[in-house]
């Protein structure tokens, strides 16, 4: 209730204006969807009372960085440099909306603009928006973009192909989003190495778009995909999800012929926060453009030739378009972007390839060390694989876990929980934090529970 | 200018990091030789000083509500209370995991429970679902369950969505991306809701109505319950969107009115801050016939038994759950859960006492629509003219459109002009050319955390420059950090990117 500068002020206000009572400014509502029982609510706190909540309830949550943590699955238990928190949250950035009025607003404008020419540079396409909601939404709506770029002249038509281990939830939200187009969903296969299939892949030559993951949802970084667009052509969009921070050493798919680039922007500029606020990265090349979906920032200038940066390609966008616009999206992720910018730049060139590096070198020593227990496999071993690498074990994984947790370990997913068939098997998650302890912990936990399982 | 790319700082590690546990030889054999990266992107090369700099040059160069009063209608912009900020850095939301098992996670389910139960009694609904992270989806989210409870009653054939003209932009757009016809209707004279004209296309192709109410011109629609008589008789469904909240809370609700389905915008009506754009957050709210479809999973609680390990000691032990027939996932976790929390730590501000808040907004935007609408005499012999109500109406509700079509008219000064010189009186400029039914429409909402001295200021900026010389208005902002921006240039060019240390060609 402190949040109200005119509380006591009502009369005041309302005698100038003729008017006896709040109530008279809602007279207009009739009677019969008027509310007649106060708000069955607690009653208002003060800052210090919230705080205390605040402290009690969250404070009961297990946080990743109370214990060793293996659970990844599309999230990293990251480092943000504090640097990120401090500058994002002046209040300058953080209670603006969007920059409609550029002349106000060339600051927000300057780092989204610095922001599409990172992630352009990331993953090697010329264009980036300023973000989607997450990496999901951004592959659905990928998808649907293509799918209006290439359909005219699709053989097969209004038909993509999803590799198949896309996991479950962003299945789920393609599906939803491509609904509505009317859209053909049809599915790559995998070898049993947890590679794609390339030798069944040209089934999809002559369909508008197809989809896979690179690492896949398994962390495995597949060569075959460096093939994929040879062999499905020009008419076919290839859009692949990346893991943003093994572009550090992995090469970008613009490179190796992506013409839409999504993925999770959350490694840069957020912590993991339970799933959200997070930020989807959309980039593309120049064929997509007047068909992507989000906003945009473009250069240019003011009346005295002053260089300055605005909002363009609006035309696309609900506000003017409606029911024709190329997406519904409105709000955005700009502020978590802008995060990400913020903790891009700190990396630079040498810091995105070390902090790659470590991601790639704690995979390896822990998928060493779990490969080296008896009775655990590598369910891939030949597999390479940046962040998650998955293994077998003599039992549920799902019991595993819970056994593991009991010992003070969040040891990885259960891959029982996205396919039934996996239900002995573990996705290990590992990043740049994970230590030479986390692993020995990990390794003693997973003995541990064996023995018992033995017994 | 600030070059982001001109830094040269710090030999290109600005920001120190631990050495990898591994030797360099052996993380280039945990990547296939075709698939290595040849060159490092051409990021800044900047130290931390440098950077600091940088984004504070830029944070200067920016408009929030810190800054100034922002009247920006229909994104209500309200101020953001500080304490909110500090509680999302506690490591049991910022470091948390949405897969995580249900005993390490009670704190974060205990309050999405009491934010579901929150929002569904402030609206009149039975259950809700914190999981879109914007109106938007919310909307999208609300149509694909309203397309599945026709389905599953053998109706696929309703296959049209009825919006009017005043809607938001987005209500078309999501149900359009559903699949869904649009079916346009105009509005009254009055710019209310025309019943005759709504009761000639629903019919049994009728999926669903999409209103706000008030509308977004500001005002009730007091026939909204025959209205959504009228849809329901047809057999389609009525989806509330939520934009415009702010104004009813304790007054009147959704179900009330009617509705089956509502959206609602919490960094709107309760607080997270815009952040230039986002992040948002867009639960819905459904009756209980919709109820199954929602989104995957729910936070739900039963009794606490003396198996389960120790709780957030309010008796109740925290579950999630799948509705019985969801439709899946929309955002691939659970929501936005930073931008729950805060509105959490909003909402317990204000309790039973969030009627108040609306009583306040609704406030504010009557006293400053009565100034902006009675100047004084003195004033008024100096204007070019008056500006027009956007429709007719005793008592706005949070927020008024006023059409500016006489200063077209009479001395060229348009809209937008008007928009631009009130930067330089140094408050953000209202929604222009919206809703499209109001010629050169400015839209006003100044919230319920303003001030009187502030509205009163405002009010009599505005009146001024209502009376100064056209050329002025025309060639507006003079004081901001850049002229009037050159946008038709910007869509021509495409200039997306910084040529920087590029090695990719634009």
């Amino acid at each position: 209730m402190d949040q109200l500068p005119n509380l006591g002020r009502e009369q005041e206000m309302l005698s100038i204006m003729g008017l006896n009572s709040i109530e008279d400014l809602f007279s207009i509502i009739p009677d019969d969807v008027r509310r007649t029982e106060p708000l069955p609510l607690p009653s208002p706190q003060s800052e210090e009372e919230i705080w205390r909540d605040a402290q009690h309830l969250l404070g009961s949550n297990i946080d990743l960085d109370s214990r060793p943590s293996f659970l990844s699955a599309g999230l990293a238990r990251n480092f943000v440099p504090t640097m990120v928190g401090m500058l994002a949250t002046r209040g300058e950035f953080l209670t603006s909306y969007t920059p409609y009025q550029a002349e106000v607003s060339q600051g927000m404008l300057q780092a989204m603009w610095e922001f599409q020419t990172m992630i352009s540079e990331l993953v090697g396409l010329p264009i980036s928006n300023v973000s989607m909601y997450d990496a999901s939404t951004s592959a659905a709506e990928a998808i649907t973009c293509a799918v209006r770029v290439h359909n005219k002249k699709a053989i097969q038509k209004a038909t993509i192909y999803v590799s198949e281990l896309v996991p479950p939830h962003r299945m789920s939200v393609i599906e939803n989003y491509v609904q509505g187009a009317g859209i053909d969903i049809q599915i790559l296969k995998h070898q049993k190495n947890g590679c794609l299939d390339t030798d069944l892949a040209s089934i999809a030559k002559g369909s508008c778009a197809v989809y896979v993951e690179q690492p896949n949802s398994l962390g495995i970084l597949d060569e075959g995909l460096l093939k994929l667009k040879e062999m499905i052509g020009e008419n076919t969009a290839l859009i692949v999800g990346v893991d943003a921070v093994s572009l550090g050493i992995v090469s970008p798919p613009g490179e190796w012929g992506a013409d839409i680039v999504v993925g999770e922007g959350q490694p840069f500029g957020i912590g993991p926060t339970f799933g959200g606020p997070i930020y989807g990265i959309f980039a593309c090349s120049e064929k997509y453009i007047r068909q992507m979906p989000g906003r945009i920032v473009g250069q240019t200038h003011d009346t005295n030739e002053k260089l300055a940066f605005t909002l363009t390609l609006s035309t696309r966008e609900q506000h003017i378009r409606r029911h024709r616009a190329t997406s519904n999206i409105c709000s955005n992720e700009t502020l978590i972007a802008l995060m990400g910018a913020m903790h891009m730049s700190l990396l630079g060139p040498g810091g995105i390839t070390l902090l790659s590096k470590r991601v790639a070198a704690s995979t390896e020593a822990t998928k060493r060390a779990l490969n080296s227990i008896k009775g655990v496999e590598l369910a891939y071993p030949n597999s390479y694989n940046f962040r998650d690498f998955v293994i077998k074990l003599p039992g549920n994984s799902g019991d595993a876990v819970t056994f593991m947790d009991s010992q003070g370990v969040m040891a990885g997913l259960p891959l029982g929980e996205w396919w039934g068939d996996m239900s002995s098997c573990l996705l290990i998650g590992c990043d740049e934090r994970t230590s030479e302890s986390d692993i020995s912990s990990l390794v003693s936990a997973i003995e541990e529970w064996i023995k018992e399982v033995d017994l | 200018m600030s070059d982001i790319f001109a830094f040269n700082g710090a030999s290109n590690a600005g920001w120190s990091q631990p050495k990898p546990i591994l030797s360099n030889s052996e993380i280039t054999n945990t990547v296939p030789d075709s698939m290595l990266r040849s060159e490092p992107p051409a990021w800044p090369r900047a130290s931390e000083p440098e950077l600091v700099r940088h984004y504070t040059w830029l944070s200067r160069r920016n408009f929030g509500i810190d800054t100034g009063f922002y009247p920006l209608g229909s994104c209500t912009m309200k101020h953001n209370p500080r304490v909110n900020e500090r509680i999302v850095n506690l490591p049991g939301i910022d470091r948390m995991h949405p897969l995580q098992p249900e005993h390490q996670i009670q704190g974060i389910l205990s309050i999405f429970y009491e934010m579901q139960e929150m929002l569904a009694v402030c609206s009149g609904m039975d259950q809700v679902t914190l999981q879109p992270v914007a109106g938007a989806q919310g909307e999208f989210t609300a149509m694909r369950c309203i397309q599945e409870y026709h389905r599953e009653r053998g109706e696929s054939h309703r296959n049209k969505v009825i919006v009017p003209d005043s809607a938001h932009g987005t209500n078309p757009a999501s149900a359009s991306m559903c699949g869904y016809e649009i079916i346009e209707i105009p509005s009254g004279e009055d710019g209310r809701i025309d019943l005759h004209a709504l009761q000639s296309v629903v019919g049994d192709d009728t999926a669903a109505m999409m209103i706000t109410n008030p509308s977004t011109l500001g005002i009730f629609e007091p026939e909204i319950a025959q209205a959504s008589h009228i849809v329901h008789s047809a057999g389609g469904q009525m989806y509330y969107d939520g934009a415009n909240f702010n104004a009813i809370i304790g007054k009147t609700d959704p179900g009330l009115m009617g509705f089956d389905a509502v959206h609602y915008n919490l960094h709107k009506t309760f607080s997270q801050p815009h952040g230039g754009g986002g992040p948002g957050s867009g639960p819905i709210g459904v009756k209980s016939h919709l109820a199954k479809y929602l989104p995957s999973p729910l936070a739900s609680r039963r009794k606490s038994n003396d198996s389960d390990p120790k709780g957030v000691g309010d008796g109740f032990w925290y579950i999630w759950k799948s509705p019985e027939k969801t439709i899946g996932k929309v955002q691939q976790w659970h929501g936005n859960a930073g931008a729950i929390v805060r509105c959490w730590a909003f909402y317990r501000r204000y309790g039973k006492e969030l009627e108040r808040m609306s009583e306040h907004a609704v406030l504010n935007a009557n006293y400053l629509r009565y100034k902006i609408m009675n100047p004084d005499p003195e004033i008024v012999s100096k204007m070019h003219a008056m500006p027009l109500d956007g429709a007719p109406t005793d008592f706005v509700m949070h927020e008024f459109t006023l059409s500016m079509i006489q200063f077209k008219d009479k001395v060229g000064i348009t809209g937008k002009d008007i928009a631009k010189r009130l930067l330089d009186y140094g408050v953000m400029a209202p929604t222009l050319y919206f809703p499209m039914i109001v010629p050169e429409c400015l839209m006003i909402e100044p919230t319920e955390t303003e001030s009187k001295e502030v509205l009163d200021q405002f009010a009599k900026d505005f009146l001024t420059i209502l009376t100064e010389d056209p050329e002025i208005v025309i060639t507006a902002p003079h004081t901001t950090d850049v002229g009037r921006v050159d946008e038709v240039w910007a869509a021509r060019n495409l200039i997306l990117r910084h040529s920087g240390n590029s090695t990719i060609q634009n």
